[in-house]
């Protein structure tokens, strides 16, 4: 645990290390690669969480692009029927598990401590870990492509077209094994967050105080916690299937194939909020920031977000109204899918009531969270019509489903990231994001986004199904406004987004050269990771601050005018820093970096590799598991001598080998 | 500016939405129902509908209102209120409302959907990679005396309650024909029902809609509805005892190449080998999935190949497609005459059927499945045999 040692009145030792601890020195660089890859600093992790994320980004959506290159026209010829199949499911599992949560996980660990006062996560090496095992299951996953070809059943992989004669590439057992990786990924930072915001919560921030960022990091950690263990057991019995000839769906041994369906959807449905949930939290920060008022009904918000999170575990079955599961079971969740519209809408309802009344501001993480509201609500909506379980029958599976979820997972989830981009840009890197650059961006991708999904709700209403990799001009219908005119909109749409979000590229880009330095409290924060040095410091906060608001650091800057019930500016986010580093901690014991993480992380795919292709490989890659976990546990998470000294001098700690 | 813009993309969806609605006549059209099953499904959906684009349109003018109001005109910072307990209530329960009433009537139309005791007719379905086998069990009312086994188009009377009894001898497929009702999944090892019911004379174009591997793009199906005078005609043509090719024929040398090639796998009923012993296919021992589409009367059937390809001609077929509903049964029923054979597509699948549909049909690849395929292989015909094929297989009628 990351140990935080209040001022003693002792006076500070330093040690010059003699011994070394465990079985390896510990790695020193503070500067350079090796203090990114042997790191257990939240702050760089969660950069290079979103680093990784935003690769995957790129590659999901070139595959994105050549989907839409091939259904622009009739009988598409650029892919042929196998590599399409393998390029939708490689897109769906891409941006789901490779960018939407790997994105999300990068802006809980680098936000949730410090929204919370706190100055590392509860576990860093373990974050470190679940760090490396994310990226090396990307990495592994992907390496199908290139060794006979990748995972080609779609992300939900149904049995029996899963099985080995169906698909007999290694396609999905490098997709199974690949997600066990990241599956453990997404255990440990679950474990981690949700111990760190429990237990490691400023002096007088009760859990009705916290950011309401980090309580919908919170609410997905749970789901997180209890949804991967199912999918963790699905991809078991498939792998089983594959590489050990168990016959779990296997119908002449007297298996039933949904039962793969049914553990992939109780996984499935919650994973649906995980998306989400991280982006709700971002624009429930950014939206009261740029209105100038508090959250609009912070309880109900909190509460809307809790209930998700449990009713969001009874309503997997909307995703089988088609399978035939009887007429009782399929109202039962035809109408749990009704009730979970309720508190979705509670959010829509307070995120435009936070703004009425309000000052508002319209930078680019404004403009984004807005169009989050409307588009999100588009998807909303016409997921209420899905839940009308004989109106489903007709949509599922047809271009309908796939408008639904983009405007929910991008109308949503992307823009909820990009308008968290803009917001916490010059926290991050302390520079700001180009405004003007920014809007492009912003009105490229609502276009590009609209015209790429908007026909999609035409094209399934009129029949065409889903995942299919040709459509024929004989069921596109007649007239101008037929399904082909609808397809190539969608394409065209889809290069506009591409451009719109080549804009950010070129932004991060243009920023990076910019010399300037971005003010400490550029947007005029409310919460506590504001009240912070631009970036933080390594430790983030020279004192751990005392909490007694929701929006603390609002609150320090400004105080209610009796009479007029105005706010009225009292101190500055420069004044109040400079304060914190007067008054610094003289003792801070901060984590030191690590070899275990990186090295117990690139066990696992040696593991799986070897598990496809020999099991003397396996072996190998569980001896690595083996050597790595010892070491670790040899090795105490604070080396002893690591101390930091002079908060006002330095913001290195001072490190010895 | 920023809300006319938003404002002008949203109208302009809905505009465009509410075009297309009237401009096309797309086959699989959700909204046009055909059948009492599917108008049940559009009654309820219409109205949702409506109420979510009155939802989604109240948001959007909110939002934009909000925006446009409170935009930073140098106000001071205003009040920090954290919100109004009753009215966040009043605001949950109204849509809370809305849904409880949706609710009610989405019950009524699942159960309505899930009744099989008023079936008038049951119809056997299979799917399998990637085509549809229909089977219509003896049911002397329809003069069905002895089963019917056909594929590819699913011939039914209209203004009769027909059920679907659908399951998979693979992989999981789903069973869609929009205008009649919604999609039911046909799952190996179980049997699900699906009620069919057309009100007009009429072809009802459907696609497979579960993921079923490669071709599944290529699992089309459709749906004939005829007159229940046509149907008894069609009843009546499909037990017709076999008639072979005149000795001498072009024809009947593709009868001999039928029982040298295809009649491993391909059942024509009444067929016999020059023994007299009848040709009895074996697809089980070639194919995965353990069938092939079974290809008496295959004449009489518009498509071949999982609906994948036309038998007509496009003229031909759009003669048929577009005949009056009084008039279609009996151009349905004319079957596939020598002009209107699609000759091409024909000829192109028996050269090297794996070419014009993508299959796991690569001799070299099939150790997996114990040497069997999925789907026609690549026969290495030559084409005077194609030629000879052609001419036998316009005579199954």
């Amino acid at each position: 645990m990351a140990i935080i040692e209040r001022p003693t009145p002792v006076a500070p030792v330093v040690v010059t290390p003699t011994e070394t601890y465990g079985l390896l020195k510990r790695p020193v660089s503070s500067t350079g690669w090796r203090s990114w890859v042997f790191t257990v600093d939240h702050k760089k992790l969660g950069i290079m969480y979103a680093v990784t994320a935003m690769f995957f980004f790129i590659v999901g959506g070139i595959e994105a692009l050549l989907i839409r290159l091939q259904l622009a026209a009739p009988n598409g010829k650029v892919l042929n029927a196998d590599l399409y199949n393998q390029m939708f499911t490689m897109h769906a599992t891409t941006m789901v598990f490779l960018f939407v949560m790997p994105m999300a996980a990068g802006f809980a660990n680098y936000f949730v401590p410090l929204q919370i006062g706190a100055r590392d996560v509860a576990f860093p090496r373990l974050n470190a870990f679940g760090f490396w095992a994310l990226l090396f299951g990307g990495i592994f996953l992907n390496l199908a492509w290139f060794l006979g070809g990748a995972a080609d059943g779609g992300w939900f992989m149904y049995a029996p077209n899963s099985g080995p004669v169906f698909s007999p590439s290694n396609g999905v057992d490098f997709w199974a094994l690949g997600l066990q990786i990241a599956g453990i990924a997404s255990l440990t930072g679950a474990i981690n967050l949700i111990i760190t915001v429990l237990n490691m919560r400023a002096p007088g921030m009760s859990l009705m105080k916290m950011p309401i960022f980090t309580w919908m990091i919170t609410v997905v950690q749970f789901l997180l916690l209890f949804a991967v263990p199912v999918i963790t057991v699905a991809l078991f019995l498939l792998s089983f299937q594959r590489n050990f000839g168990a016959r779990f769906f296997d119908v002449a041994a007297g298996a039933d194939p949904l039962l793969w369906q049914h553990l992939f959807w109780i996984f499935g449905h919650p994973e649906v909020y995980i998306l989400i949930l991280p982006s709700f939290g971002i624009i429930s920060e950014v939206l009261p920031v740029f209105s100038r008022k508090p959250l609009f009904g912070y309880p109900f918000v909190v509460f809307s977000g809790a209930a998700i999170g449990f009713v969001g575990w009874g309503v997997w079955a909307h995703h089988m109204f088609a399978s035939g599961l009887g007429p009782v079971s399929v109202a039962v969740f035809s109408v749990a899918t009704m009730a979970i519209a309720v508190p979705t809408g509670v959010k829509i309802i307070n995120w435009t009531l936070t703004m009425w009344g309000g000052k508002l501001w319209f930078t680019t993480a404004m403009k984004f969270a807005i169009g989050l509201i409307v588009l999100f609500t588009v998807g909303g909506l016409s997921g209420v019509t899905h839940s009308i379980a004989p109106s489903d029958t007709q949509q599922t599976d047809t271009y309908y489903i796939v408008a639904h979820f983009h405007y929910v997972l991008f109308g949503g989830a992307v823009l909820g990231i990009f308008s968290g981009f803009y917001y916490w840009w010059p926290k991050v890197f302390g520079k700001m994001l180009n405004e003007k650059l920014g809007s492009w961006n912003f009105w490229l991708m609502i276009i590009g986004l609209n015209l790429t999904f908007g026909p999609m709700h035409i094209l399934g209403l009129q029949g065409q199904p889903r995942r299919m990799y040709q459509w024929t001009e004989a069921r596109a219908g007649e007239g101008f406004f037929n399904l082909a005119f609808w397809n190539l909109v969608a394409s065209i749409g889809s290069f506009i987004l591409t451009i719109g979000i080549l804009f950010f590229l070129i932004n991060v880009w243009v920023t990076s050269r910019n010399p300037q330095k971005a003010p400490l409290d550029p947007w005029n924060a409310r919460s506590l990771e504001w009240m912070t040095s631009n970036p933080p410091k390594e430790h983030n906060f020279d004192v751990i601050p005392t909490v007694h608001h929701l929006d603390e650091f609002f609150h320090r800057k400004y105080e209610e005018d009796e009479a007029t019930h105005t706010m009225k500016q009292i101190t500055t986010a420069e004044e109040l820093i400079a304060e914190q580093e007067r008054n610094a901690d003289k003792h801070i014991h901060m984590p030191s970096p690590s070899y275990w993480p990186i090295v117990l992380a690139f066990g696992l795919p040696v593991i799986t590799f070897g598990l496809i292709y020999s099991y003397l490989i396996a072996v190998v890659g569980g001896v690595i598991v083996l050597f790595a976990a010892y070491g670790w546990s040899l090795e105490s998470s604070t080396a002893p001598e690591s101390d930091f000294e002079n908060p006002n001098s330095s913001t290195e700690l001072v490190k010895h080998g | 500016m920023l809300n006319k813009r938003r404002f002008a993309i949203v109208s302009s969806i809905g505009i465009s939405a509410l075009l297309t609605g009237c401009a096309t006549n797309a086959p699989q059209d959700t909204w046009q129902p055909k059948g009492p099953n599917s108008k049940l499904i559009d009654d309820l959906q219409q109205p949702v509908f409506a109420v979510a684009g009155v939802i989604g349109l109240i948001v959007a003018v909110a939002v934009t209102y909000t925006i446009i109001k409170y935009r930073d005109r140098g106000q001071p910072i205003p009040e920090q209120i954290h919100g109004k307990p009753a009215l966040e209530i009043t605001l949950t329960i109204i849509p809370a409302l809305i849904l409880a009433v949706v609710a009610v009537f989405t019950f009524g139309a699942i159960f309505k959907l899930a009744k099989t005791d008023d079936t008038e007719m049951i119809i056997n379905v299979t799917g399998q990679q990637w085509w549809w086998e229909y089977d219509y069990p003896v049911q002397n009312e329809y003069g069905i005396t002895q089963p019917i086994i056909t594929s590819g188009q699913l011939v039914m009377p209209v203004g009769t309650k027909v059920l679907l009894r659908e399951t998979s001898r693979d992989v999981i497929h789903s069973y869609w024909i929009p205008a009649l009702n919604g999609k039911r999944d046909a799952v190996p090892g179980r049997v699900h029902t699906l009620r069919l019911e057309a009100d007009e004379p009429g072809i009802y174009a459907g696609q497979c809609t579960e993921f079923c591997g490669l071709s599944h793009a290529n699992m089309r199906m459709e749906a004939v509805a005829l007159s229940k005078e046509d149907f008894a005609k069609w009843v009546a043509n499909q037990q017709a005892p076999y008639v072979s090719p005149a000795a001498g024929t072009l024809a009947k040398q593709g009868e001999e190449v039928f029982l040298n090639q295809c009649v491993r796998c391909h059942q024509v009923n009444g067929l016999t080998r020059a023994d007299g012993t009848p040709a009895i296919a074996a697809p089980d021992e070639n194919v995965w999935s353990g069938a092939a589409p079974n290809l008496s009367y295959f004449m009489t059937r518009n498509t071949f190949a999982g609906a994948m390809f036309d038998l007509l001609s496009k003229q031909c077929r759009d003669e048929v497609w577009n005949a009056p509903s009084d008039k279609i049964g009996a151009k349905y029923l004319e079957g596939v005459t020598e002009d209107c054979l699609n000759q091409k597509d024909l000829r192109a699948w028996l050269r090297n059927a794996p070419e014009v549909k993508p299959m796991y049909a690569n001799p070299e690849n099939l150790a997996v499945s114990n040497g069997k395929y999925r789907g026609m292989p690549y026969l290495a015909l030559s084409e005077d045999d194609i030629s000879k094929l052609v001419a036998y297989l316009i005579t199954l009628k």
